[in-house]
């Protein structure tokens, strides 16, 4: 039996200013009629331009170097463009990452799902179909993906609906045309974990149900465990593993995915505490640090509706401790982690750091306070002005609250980047030159500049890839010790938190839902919430999958 | 909808406001005696002091505000100095040449520009790319009042196709009036050579009037194309096998057009602004014209007349182009 | 997702030597190469500065090299009244005498004071009311954007012919009248521009270090503003030189004899069409000058605006 899907020592090469990139580097890769195949890998891996050139679109500039695509035994590798219109959607059909920008604003749902009906319609030659049958196939699909009402849906626009229903609208869309392989490019990558469960729950329905053959890209491991039987890694444009899945998690051959196994957080051990040590030193009762009473926040629309981000919340962060605030998106954990900074004013409440009142202050007692409490912000592509240097981004702070001369400044600098274990020579280089986890690196120089007692970390790894968020976790223990922090940890990911917070709050929609222990928490959650939530944590996390 | 569009209609009446307080700005604020430029430049201290009482010019500006916006909520924009006839009656006599001037060109260049810029996105980098991009570059570069005399040269002396200037020849007698505009008219009263007279009296100022605004039409569409062309939903739209076509033609120029909308009104003002030089170049007998003949007599009120009417049909192009948006995007519709 | 080409750091470099130069400085010299390779790869954009160049120079040597530099002054010759293009006369003569091509020349300066003081004025006044309208919010914004927005509802060849109708005819009144209503689209521009990066994490970054606003407007929003409001100078460089021009051919702006080249086409209108040369050449000075500032700024967008960046 010839493979449904054949790729033959495939490279590809993007021209650049600097010369030809090698994206891809001698891919070998097939897939039978059936078959789940996962794609596992980080940013830059290629396995996004790998996918896209089985579909014909892959990046302009792109050049094939040597080797084949061939798809049911036809050469697909640079075909030209109205040949693929038999192919692209009705044969090959893809489900794109981010649900919001891959659905047009201006049309509603029906009609874009209508036009690819009619579409693949018009490619198999068996002319268009009248607007009412394509309307009862749409909203058969809508159905089919498990969307409530769908004749209600038909004539929505998308900036009308969630995250998770433009996912399972993508979804629908892709199955319109019965296709051969279905390409699921991250489809889980821009959601909140429990609607992630459920779409992942979806695709394997629908794989059982309509017998699809799929291949699904992420770089969650747990997300591929999830769906596919047969997995391979991809590392920097190449495919350096492939086999079941459960073999490949179980007995990782190569290096790099025994590191990137390694990487990932698992929610169900109990951690070695690396700052454990430290904390024992301390006396048995150790004061606040950081307090926080009724902590309210009223966001008022401009219809005047009134909508509470954040809800009488009060927390006590002992001096020394990792305190976690975990929650999905929407739950008021960013706002709150603002407000303690006052980034953003409560609307009523105090925060009492180190025995102060700082909900009243203003002005230079403000500016003054700001030198003992830091931020590092969770997308650290952003949080770095892109015309300043390194150097200077890492001074700004000494040059904003200090006298220190110009010279003393630069020095500073660069201990810092020696702190954040980076080179010296860094501090004349611009953020784009920088990777993630190294621009993470240089927040975190910032944040430590002026030597606070505490960071406020807001979801500081989740941009980053899995390997480089463990190191970046790892580091951020080292340095709390050997800095004496106080941490206040926010995260959307339970098996982070449980790996390094003493202290833990659930929230959910502005309020607390469960607090206490963290270890306490995990082991024997009192809400219902809070069961929820470790459970789908757990199914994107690595120990459940390994019982596939 | 409605709300959106009653709100509008409220924004429409402040700016109206706001800018019949800017005009009253610049006549009283300007250094200068107001009163002197009434009168003229030869008139005596006495003239100016009676023209001083006569027109209230020695009340205090606030007072002198409030008679002014009375007599705007009334229609009166005071009295011409070289035709002693009142200003309102005089601007709207020129206005619908103006606008069918205006008119003719804005289709020209919406007709053209369009299509045009949608298909030099399409074939980015390609040879009609190349040429529509000096077309367009050049056509805001241009100065309108050369460029008429250059095709005057060409066309009307040279050539001798076209008439050289104004509506119609004097011998043709006007249609009946109903809208003001000559080819609007010219139908209406079934008079075809009057029609086919006046199309070719506007064809020269019309392509004048229109090639900037065709040029920014199409670099402004042509850019938007390109950026659709390249977002996440058309690449998802081909991944469906939608026709390329239907893509171009229908998913991305629906996006494209809300900044090409944009642009089109923003146009549309300018083309308004642009009257003065190529209605001055061509003599056609517009607000423009007008506008002009007046400021070289040192005649104000007209000019001021003049710039309250463009600023009004600014205003009200402004807001069908927004009630065009919402109705484009369905984003905006609540509210 | 696209796979970003990054250019890997050397990190070999890492003992106590000073770095020269060219190593502190690699990153600008790259993006410099960069930008030098982009623009002269566009065939408008080398023709968008050469022309630029070219109306620089005559700007600043123009008077020195010119065959007849009295012709500007008005000097009047009428033996050579409106004669053609020939060898002594390469653009012609206008209607008393004096020699076109001298004048045109002449007129550059004219021209580029005219395009800096209205586009400096516009772009001072515009991008520090911009970057307070969009940084402060409030009422202090909707005050701005009002007044702005007023502004902007009055086409500006319009609004500038009343004020010059106001202040009476003339060069200096006209390009403060220019001014008056340049200044309202660099607040539109600047505004938006702050408002988008006010959202970025940087800003917020260096507010939590106690970094004061004017601090955080000139260090971060300014710089980061920048981009568009060069390539908007550029444009409006070229776009003001014709409306001042365009005042100038009504007979509000300069007045004869003073060479500038919209009143030396106002005067050649009535000698039309006989004597064509008259008006031709000030035009193409016009045409071409615009041109290249359009251009000019066509191609720094290219390569300053990463959205129309292709590689």
């Amino acid at each position: 039996m010839t493979a449904l899907l054949d790729i033959k020592n495939y490279r590809l090469d993007i021209g650049t200013f600097d010369g030809p990139v090698h994206v891809l580097k001698g891919i070998n890769l097939s897939v039978n009629r059936g078959d789940t195949l996962g794609i596992v890998g980080e940013s830059g891996s290629g396995k996004t331009v790998l996918v896209r050139s089985v579909l014909g679109i892959g990046p302009r500039n792109s050049k094939v170097v040597e080797g084949s695509i061939s798809f049911g035994g036809q050469d697909i590798t640079n075909l030209p463009e109205k040949d693929w219109t038999k192919i692209r959607g009705i044969r090959i059909s893809m489900i794109f990452q981010d649900p919001m920008t891959y659905l047009n604003p201006l049309f509603t749902i029906g009609r874009q799902i209508s036009d690819v009906i009619a579409a693949h319609e018009k490619a198999a030659g068996a002319g268009v179909s009248s607007r009412a049958a394509r309307r009862a196939r749409t909203e058969e699909l809508l159905d089919q993906v498990g969307l409530p009402n769908p004749s209600m849906l038909f004539s929505q626009y998308p900036h009308q609906l969630s995250g998770g229903m433009r996912q399972r609208i993508l979804i629908a869309m892709a199955l319109a045309g019965k296709p051969d392989i279905l390409i699921a490019d991250e489809p889980t990558t821009a959601l909140d974990v429990t609607v992630q469960a459920q779409v992942l729950d979806l695709i394997n329905s629908l794989v059982e149900k309509l017998n699809l053959t799929v291949i699904m890209i992420s770089h969650d491991i747990g997300a591929i465990a999830t769906v596919a039987k047969r997995c391979a890694v991809m590392y920097k444009g190449e495919i350096v593993e492939q086999g079941m899945t459960q073999d490949i998690l179980n007995r990782p051959q190569h290096e790099y995915t025994q590191r990137l196994l390694a990487a990932v957080p698992d929610i169900d051990v109990e951690p070695e505490r690396v700052a454990a040590q430290a904390a024992d030193a301390k006396p048995a009762k150790r004061s606040n640090l950081l307090e926080a009473i009724d902590l309210k926040k009223v966001y008022r629309s401009q219809s005047g509706t009134d909508f509470t981000a954040v809800n009488s919340i009060s927390l006590a962060v002992k001096t020394g401790e990792i305190f976690g605030v975990v929650g999905e998106s929407g739950s008021g954990k960013s706002t709150l982690a603002r407000m303690l900074m006052r980034l953003i004013e409560p609307t009523s409440g105090d925060i009492i750091f180190d025995g102060q009142n700082i909900s009243g202050l203003s002005g230079e007692p403000l500016r003054q306070m700001r030198r003992h409490m830091q931020f590092v912000f969770q997308n650290p592509h952003s949080a770095l002005n892109g015309r300043h240097t390194i150097g200077d981004a890492i001074g700004e702070p000494l040059r904003i609250q200090t006298n220190m001369s110009r010279r003393d400044i630069e020095a500073r600098a660069e201990a810092l980047l020696d702190i954040v274990q980076l080179p010296k020579m860094f501090k004349y280089r611009y953020p784009h030159e920088l990777s993630g986890g190294q621009k993470q690196r240089v927040c975190i120089a910032r944040a430590i500049a002026l030597n606070p007692r505490l960071l406020i970390l807001d979801e500081p790894t989740s941009a980053l890839d899995i390997s480089v968020q463990a190191q970046v976790l790892d580091f951020l223990q080292e340095l709390r010790s050997e800095l004496n922090l106080t941490y206040v940890f926010i995260s959307h990911n339970l098996a982070v938190i449980r790996q390094i917070c003493d202290h833990t709050i659930v929230m959910k929609r502005g309020e607390i839902v469960e607090q206490g222990d963290t270890e306490q928490i995990f082991l024997s959650p009192r809400e219902e919430y809070t069961k929820a939530l470790i459970e789908s944590g757990r199914k994107t996390s690595q120990a459940a999958n390994l019982q596939v | 909808m409605l709300t959106f569009a009653f709100r509008k209609l409220l924004t429409l009446v402040g700016t109206m406001i706001g800018i019949a307080a800017l005009t009253f700005l610049i006549t009283n604020v300007a250094p200068g005696d107001p009163a002197r430029l009434v009168a003229g430049p030869n008139a005596t201290e006495d003239m100016v002091a009676t023209i001083r009482t006569e027109y209230g010019l020695d009340k205090s500006l606030p007072e002198q505000f409030i008679v002014y916006m009375g007599e705007l909520v009334r229609g009166d924009l005071g009295t011409s100095i070289v035709t002693t006839r009142p200003v309102l009656e005089e601007v709207m006599r020129y206005a619908p040449a103006t606008l069918e001037l205006v008119f003719v060109a804005m289709f020209l260049g919406i007709v053209i520009g369009v299509p045009l810029g949608m298909l030099s996105a399409v074939y980015k980098d390609g040879p009609l790319d190349q040429v529509t991009r000096i077309f367009s570059i050049s056509g805001v570069a241009i100065p309108a009042f050369w460029f008429g005399i250059l095709l005057q040269l060409m066309f009307s002396v040279d050539l001798e196709w076209l008439p050289v200037s104004g509506r119609l020849p004097l011998v043709t007698r006007p249609p009946e009036f109903v809208t003001g505009l000559l080819l609007v008219d010219s139908l209406i009263a079934g008079n075809f050579s009057t029609f086919w007279v006046s199309l070719q009296h506007i064809i020269l100022p019309a392509i004048v009037l229109s090639f900037p605004c065709l040029a920014s039409i199409l670099r402004v569409n042509r850019a938007e194309m390109i950026e659709v062309l390249q977002s996440d939903y058309i690449v998802a739209a081909r991944a469906h096998g939608i026709s390329s076509f239907r893509i171009v033609a229908l998913y991305a120029l629906k996006n494209a057009m809300l900044p090409t909308l944009a642009m089109i009104g923003l146009r549309f003002g300018w083309m308004l602004g642009s009257t003065v030089l190529v209605e001055t170049v061509f003599d056609w007998p517009g607000i423009g014209l007008y506008a002009v003949s007046s400021a070289l007599s040192s005649d104000f009120k007209p000019v001021v007349g003049v710039t309250l009417m463009i600023g009004f049909f600014f205003i009200v192009a402004n807001t069908l182009v927004d009630l065009a948006y919402a109705w484009i995007d369905p984003r905006l519709r609540k509210a | 997702m696209t796979a970003h080409p990054m250019t890997p750091i050397d990190t070999s470099v890492e003992d106590t030597r000073p770095l020269t130069f060219r190593e502190r400085h690699a990153s600008q010299i790259r993006q410099w190469r960069l930008y030098a390779h982009m623009f002269r790869k566009s065939f408008s954009s080398m023709l968008g500065l050469s022309l630029v160049v070219l109306f620089l120079l005559l700007a600043a040597i123009g008077p020195l090299i010119v065959p007849y530099p009295e012709a500007a002054s008005g000097a009047i010759n009428m033996s050579a009244k409106l004669q053609p293009p020939s060898s002594t006369y390469w653009f012609g003569t206008d209607e008393m005498g004096a020699d076109i091509f001298s004048r045109v020349i002449i007129g550059a300066r004219t021209s580029l004071w005219i395009g800096v003081v209205i586009t400096g004025i516009a772009a001072i006044v515009g991008i520090t009311l911009g970057i307070i309208a969009g940084y402060r919010g409030g009422w202090v914004r909707a005050v701005i954007m009002r007044v702005t927005e007023l502004f902007l509802a009055v086409p500006g060849l319009a609004l500038a012919l009343a004020i010059v109708a106001a202040l009476g005819p003339g060069i200096t009144n006209c390009v403060l009248a220019l001014a008056i209503v340049w200044w309202p689209g660099y607040v539109r521009l600047v505004e938006a521009k702050t408002l988008s990066i006010k959202e970025e994490l940087f800003i917020e970054s260096a507010r939590s270090i106690g970094a004061k606003t004017p601090w955080i407007l000139w260090h971060h929003i300014l710089p980061n503003c920048m981009s568009p409001i060069i390539v908007k100078m550029s444009m409006d460089m070229g776009m003001a030189i014709l409306s001042a021009a365009s005042l100038g051919f009504i007979g509000l702006g300069a007045q004869p004899p003073s060479p500038e080249w919209g009143s030396m086409i106002s005067v050649a209108r009535t000698y039309m069409p006989d004597w064509w040369w008259y008006s031709l050449f000030p035009g193409a000075a016009i045409f071409l000058t615009v041109l290249g500032f359009n251009l000019l700024g066509d191609g720094l967008r290219d390569i300053l605006d990463p959205r129309s960046r292709d590689r």
